[in-house]
């Protein structure tokens, strides 16, 4: 039962993130780039670097979820990724900046709805992980 | 939204395909310029107002002035901003009379005033010599084909599915990429670096 239970959440959590990561990486880069920009957190120079880049490594993310290859340390990887996201979205919503998701492309408010979202698959991620270790301390 | 931008209303019904402003006025650059930008924005808008001022002004001096970009400006009044309307007609009674970036310039910059008070006439009015202050306000008052441009232009917004203002349709090579939001100069000008390199 626990482990269909671990195998589900990684599945959904492997498939998000693959899916997060198509949506910045079927439209131009710039794109995800004004996303970033507007969470006001990063210098300009950055801005390109991390949004060519950030998309690949959550599909590289989502991958390794789904196909459950050292999933603690895919699955820590994902928490903290994750994690930092749901920091940031936080911060943005406690200073009042109406702003875009940048999630799953644009055209998405930053809210509650989307911050609940979020945290759940942050306590989705840590889940994983921390079954991933306790699994690893059992086995060995 | 990103900060202040504004979300568009999703399309109520389709429309059939609408081809460049009416309005040569809304175009600069030159026609073979290998990029086209097309920049939708609603003057009430912030960011759109961010743009204009921050971004466009070095697009336009290293890109259109040097015949790399061709850049169209395309209305999208928002319905949830009480002036956008009339400050649109305003904008575009400018162009008719050869004033549009001026008027365009003055309607932007002073959109937090005339935003709250709704005198976007007072504003325009600091930027143009009273003779032609007169023909803006008469073609604003009078000219019933003064919005036909923005007609066309919105529903070109609807057929390229724009979700918020300002948003950026980039034509190159007959590709069309959207970009939604207020790009940042660094970033819109290393795009276009790499789409001229190819």
């Amino acid at each position: 039962m626990k482990r269909a239970a671990i195998l589900a959440a990684r599945l959904i959590l492997g498939a998000i993130l693959a899916y997060a990561a198509w949506t910045k990486l079927r439209a131009p880069w710039p794109q995800f780039a004004v996303s970033i920009n507007s969470y006001q957190v990063v210098p300009l120079t950055w801005l390109e670097p991390l949004a060519r880049t950030l998309p690949w490594v959550e599909m590289i993310l989502g991958v390794g979820l789904i196909t459950g290859i050292a999933l603690r340390w895919f699955g820590l990887a994902s928490t903290l990724l994750l994690g930092f996201f749901f920091s940031l979205m936080i911060r943005s919503w406690a200073i009042g900046l109406n702003i875009d998701c940048g999630c799953f492309g644009p055209g998405e408010a930053l809210g509650p709805m989307t911050m609940l979202r979020d945290g759940t698959l942050v306590a989705l991620a840590l889940g994983i992980t921390m079954a991933g270790f306790r699994r690893r301390v059992t086995e060995g | 939204m990103l900060p202040a931008q504004t979300a568009a209303p999703k399309p109520a019904l389709p429309v059939a395909k609408a081809t460049a402003p009416a309005k040569n006025f809304k175009e600069t650059g030159s026609p073979s310029a290998p990029i086209t930008i097309e920049l939708y924005s609603d003057y009430e808008c912030p960011s759109c107002r961010g743009l204009w001022m921050d971004t466009m002004p070095q697009v336009i001096r290293e890109y259109v002035v040097t015949g790399k970009v061709r850049l169209v400006h395309r209305d999208f009044p928002l319905p949830q901003h009480q002036y956008t309307r009339l400050a649109t007609r305003y904008a575009n009674a400018g162009g008719q009379i050869g004033r549009y970036e001026t008027v365009v310039d003055q309607i932007f910059k002073t959109q937090p005033i005339w935003a709250a008070n709704g005198n976007i006439d007072a504003e325009v009015a600091k930027v143009l010599p009273p003779g032609e202050m007169q023909k803006v306000r008469d073609l604003v008052k009078n000219d019933l084909h003064l919005d036909d441009s923005v007609t066309v232009d919105l529903a070109q917004g609807q057929t390229d599915r724009l979700t918020q203002t300002p948003t950026m349709e980039i034509v190159h090579k007959g590709n069309r990429q959207q970009v939604a939001g207020a790009l940042p100069f660094n970033v819109l000008k290393s795009y276009l670096d790499q789409m001229l390199a190819k």
